[in-house]
């Protein structure tokens, strides 16, 4: 209400002024102007002239290998002057591009057994070899002639040393081969079908091009590229909202004449164009360092940018959108903190996050053009990179990339969006704006019992969730029946009943323990209002879940991610090998019950805390069906859950009961095993996907089915808003009891 | 032009218990008037002051500032009240200058009206030999005149104080106290919150004495020493201690 009376111009004015003047005190601020401008000036040559040391002595030690070398050999036994004499004929006899790889000079000493050894072992001679009797009668003949060679085992010998004397010992037997030939009376090319010769299309011009080198190096690039624009959003942040509370100015800013999401947007655009000018100036110092080592390349290799600029283009408006989302990560992430000290000590560990993040990014297999693109830090490192990939002629096009581009530019908008709702609800928090150093100096002890969890506590058993679902892939089983109890348990259940425990808040506030639209639990069943808010929320469920299937069928037809196709050929399995009733407790009681306690409960009491401006209400209502997405990590159905997670956080706060939410989504979890017993039971699934494989029995979902999807949407709408509306008009919602 | 009305607060504390931070209080000041607002620490002075100036949401009951409810419309408050206490800082790295000026543009003056503004401010609080000296390098008076020139800046009818002085030495705190009564003369309903009575104990027009979150008496400094004990000293602190102890007795309020 109070931003609707300043105006949206009165906001951005306000949000300008904010920006003008916090960008004077970032310029002014020694930490910013090194970070935004003297480490990228020194960081890129470094990493430049290391690099170039690194190639250099690389090139060195390979061009050591690679240099002809003088070559003493002592042979013994029987025939070994022979040998000699044969291996002398041939050492005269190569010339010219054969002689590639020949040691330097070859000598081949005749002596007794007892002298080779003795040589070998005093290092005059690099190698031994023990000749047979009748040995040019045989190279000459028939057979494979085996020549021992020995070596001192009181020094290493030279690799240089045995690949060239491999080199004169294959020239031997080439020569040998042609004798056999020539004995036989065959034709000295008979073994040899096939040669090569190289030319230039046009004499005199360079064989070959040399090879680029900015394809090979763009993805290490562009992941430092993207730890260094976050890097330049550090202090700025920390500054901007800890470090005014540091300095006791961050009340003078709340008590202005503008809503807190004009100071959170000021914030955001002075962080925001010292992020860019980070950015500004890491591509011109990439470009400056890029152009001096362009000319102390190595021969046969050059910097190869890419013609046309496609690639630069490209990676650059992909980390504007970087640069936006750093800023806002930042001052998300700082905002609660109270002092310059705990901002940096919370937001580090996100630094290190993130590196990891975009790191991901070059792993092998990742594509521009998939859902990845959509993934924070990670997404423009992986369009940028695929960027130059096509550029360098890899596989793809530039629709492909430009998509991925609009997916990442698009992800970045909305996720700053989100994170700058979020650090203004936490901007106004009066237990974290009024937070006294003794809570922040005791850190474990456990706080005062309250209503419902803060912003912060309504995302750690998130967080911990997330992790635990990562560490839970190594646990689970294979087995679905097995794996949903665990991962539940691991992942929702633990987290959240230590969240809970922990933070000691009002469980019927928290997790709307009551009866649709207000009565308590213990004041006897309501049964009207049951019956409506169930009917109504089954119906939405039955709903979402016909109009999911179907926008992702007309979205991605079947070809679903690997992790999509897997997850639903075990689903297929629980289905069929196991009885119906623990199929549908594990597929839609269990989750429907646990997680709707995570998200519609804890989550979304912590976003509401207690607020009831409908922006704060909307804003914590997307912000839950937005982790509720992330939760579910395969990105395809990531839109479905989002959608799904709107309306259960709708339902939950328009009714104040979490029951309708647990209702929606148990009906929405249980409709393949419904639609299972409508097609004719298990055997006829059975029969069905032996027919036609596990995933591409069902290709799309008739024109019925959509609209009888429609409609159950709509009625059940119609009755949540009717049951809402009957609940005000009596008087009876309890307006404070969200 | 401030009227707090039935005003609570309550905090959730550590333990797990409520604190009644402020428990029912209410008063005004008038245009023209300052009035001081006493009591102990913890009393809910500063939660009071807070609460007006729409940093904090009441509980129950609420406060009007030039008319504009704190619930209703705390951006219409805002405009109306200059806020100041003893831990609203300045920023180190702007001057006086800017910080008034940076302020004058976020309450939406116009240029030429924000530079006359700023130079008044300056030659008012008497700012003017460091007007371009970052704040940083300025000295506690100083930075506490900044802090209040910050909050006239858009010339708000009502200014809300809590411990304005604390930082002050005897001769900042004597030229702050000046400027207050010339504000006061303009036409500005001042409302101000001290422990140090004797600064305050003639120049304030009335008083308001809380304690526990409520209000135990309020009246001009006359009315409060004719209401304490004949046998004590006859100044406002010695009325002050009477008010609070009384309480403190179970005495009704």
């Amino acid at each position: 209400m109070n931003a609707a009376r300043s105006g949206w111009r009165g906001g951005l004015r306000a949000a300008v002024a904010i920006a003008r003047r916090d960008l004077v005190e970032f310029v002014r601020d020694r930490r910013t102007l090194f970070i935004t401008l003297l480490l990228p000036v020194a960081t890129y040559p470094i990493l430049a002239l290391s690099t170039a040391l690194g190639v250099r002595t690389a090139a060195v030690e390979i061009e050591a290998e690679r240099a002809p070398v003088p070559i003493v050999v002592v042979a013994s036994g029987r025939d070994a002057a022979a040998f000699a004499a044969r291996v002398a004929a041939v050492d005269a006899s190569v010339t010219g591009a054969a002689r590639q790889e020949w040691p330097a000079s070859l000598r081949l000493d005749v002596v007794l057994p007892e002298e080779a050894r003795r040589r070998v072992d005093a290092g005059e001679a690099d190698l031994w070899i023990e000749t047979r009797p009748r040995i040019i009668t045989d190279l000459d003949s028939r057979g494979t002639v085996a020549i021992p060679v020995r070596w001192s085992d009181r020094r290493p010998l030279p690799q240089q040393v045995r690949s060239q004397f491999e080199v004169v010992m294959k020239a031997v037997a080439a020569d040998a081969r042609t004798r056999r030939l020539a004995a036989a009376g065959l034709p000295a090319d008979l073994l040899e079908p096939l040669t090569l010769s190289y030319a230039a299309t046009k004499p005199g011009e360079a064989p070959a091009a040399p090879k680029p080198i900015a394809p090979v190096v763009a993805g290490g690039v562009l992941v430092l590229l993207a730890v260094l624009t976050l890097t330049g959003a550090f202090y700025p942040a920390i500054d901007a909202i800890a470090g005014e509370k540091e300095r006791g100015t961050i009340e003078t800013l709340l008590i202005a004449p503008c809503a807190p999401r004009d100071i959170v947007f000021g914030k955001f655009l002075a962080v925001f164009a010292v992020t860019v000018a980070t950015l500004v100036v890491n591509v011109l110092s990439i470009c400056a360092t890029g152009a001096v080592a362009g000319r102390f390349l190595p021969q046969g290799l050059s910097l190869g940018l890419p013609a046309g600029g496609l690639p630069i283009v490209v990676s650059v408006l992909a980390f504007v959108g970087l640069a936006a989302l750093s800023a806002a990560t930042c001052l998300a992430v700082t905002t609660a903190a109270k002092s310059g000290k705990e901002a940096q000590n919370t937001l580090t560990p996100v630094i290190l996050l993130v590196s990891a993040l975009a790191g991901t990014a070059l792993l092998p297999g990742m594509q521009a053009a998939s859902p990845i693109a959509a993934v924070p830090f990670a997404g423009q490192v992986l369009v940028g990179r695929a960027a130059f990939d096509l550029a360098d002629g890899a596989a793809g096009s530039s629709l492909a990339v430009l998509a991925g581009l609009a997916v990442t530019l698009v992800s970045s908008c909305l996720l700053t969006g989100l994170l700058l709702a979020l650090t203004s609800l936490m901007l106004t928090d009066e237990d974290i704006l009024f937070r006294g150093p003794d809570v922040a100096a005791s850190g474990l002890a456990r706080p005062g019992r309250r209503d419902r969890p803060t912003v912060v506590e309504g995302i750690v058993p998130l967080v911990g969730g997330l992790a635990a679902l990562w560490y839970a892939q190594g646990l689970t089983p294979d087995d679905l029946a097995l794996a949903i109890p665990l991962q539940q348990v691991l992942t929702v259940l633990g987290p959240l009943m230590l969240a809970v425990w922990w933070q000691r808040v009002n469980l019927v506030r928290t997790f709307s323990l009551r009866w649709p639209w207000g009565l308590p639990l213990g004041a006897g069943t309501p049964v009207g209002r049951v019956v409506a808010s169930v009917g109504g929320a089954a119906l939405v469920g039955a709903g979402m879940f016909g109009l999911g299937a179907a926008a992702l069928l007309a979205v991605k037809g079947t070809s679903l991610s690997v992790e999509a196709e897997d997850l639903n050929r075990r689903l297929l399995d629980l289905m069929l090998q196991r009885p119906t009733w623990l199929a549908w407790c594990l597929m839609a009681l269990v989750p429907a019950v646990c997680e709707e306690f995570l998200f519609r409960g804890w989550v979304l009491a912590a976003f509401t805390g207690g607020g009831r401006s409908l922006r704060r209400v909307t804003a914590a209502v997307v912000a839950q069906a937005a982790c509720f997405a992330v939760f579910h990590l395969l990105p395809e159905r990531m839109p479905q859950t989002f959608a799904l997670g709107l309306a259960l956080g709708a339902m939950t706060v328009a009714t104040h009961s979490i029951l309708p939410a647990i209702v929606c989504h148990l009906v929405h979890n249980s409709l393949p095993l419904v639609l299972v017993m409508l097609a004719g039971g298990r055997t006829a699934l059975a029969r069905a996907v032996e027919s036609a494989g596990a995933s591409d029995g069902v290709t799309t979902i008739p024109p019925w089915a959509v609209v009888a999807a429609v409609i159950s949407t709509a009625c059940g709408i119609a009755l949540l808003a009717a049951g809402t509306r009957a609940a005000r008009d009596a008087g009876q919602s309890r307006s404070d009891e969200r | 032009m401030i009227e707090v009305v039935d005003l609570v607060k309550h905090y959730r504390a550590s333990d797990g218990g409520i604190v009644k931070a402020v428990d029912g209080v209410s008063f005004a000041v008038a245009a023209g008037e300052m009035v001081g607002l006493l009591g102990a620490n913890g009393a809910g002075k500063t939660t009071t002051l807070r609460v007006l100036a729409t940093l904090l949401k009441p509980t129950s009951g609420t406060a009007f500032v030039g008319g504009r409810d704190v619930r209703e419309d705390p951006v219409g408050v805002r405009r109306r009240l200059g806020y100041v206490s003893a831990t609203t800082g300045v920023p180190d790295r702007l001057t006086p200058r800017e910080v008034f000026d940076s302020f004058g543009r976020l309450h939406g003056l116009d240029p030429a009206a924000r530079a006359a503004r700023v130079e008044r401010l300056l030659d008012v609080l008497g700012l003017r030999s460091c007007a371009d000296r970052p704040a940083g390098r300025l000295s506690s008076g100083q930075r506490q005149r900044v802090s209040v020139g910050r909050a006239l800046v858009h010339d708000p009818p009502a200014l809300v104080l809590d411990e304005p002085t604390s930082a002050l030495d005897v001769v900042g705190s004597r030229d702050l106290l000046t400027l207050l009564i010339d504000l006061r003369a303009e036409g500005h309903a001042i409302l101000l919150s001290t422990h140090r009575l004797h600064e305050i104990e003639h120049r304030c027009d009335r008083f308001v004495v809380i304690h526990g979150g409520r209000v135990v008496t309020t009246g001009t400094r006359a009315d409060l020493v004719a209401a304490a004990p004949s046998d004590g000293p006859a100044t406002l602190e010695a009325a002050f201690f009477a008010a609070i102890d009384a309480t403190a007795a179970g005495a009704p309020p």
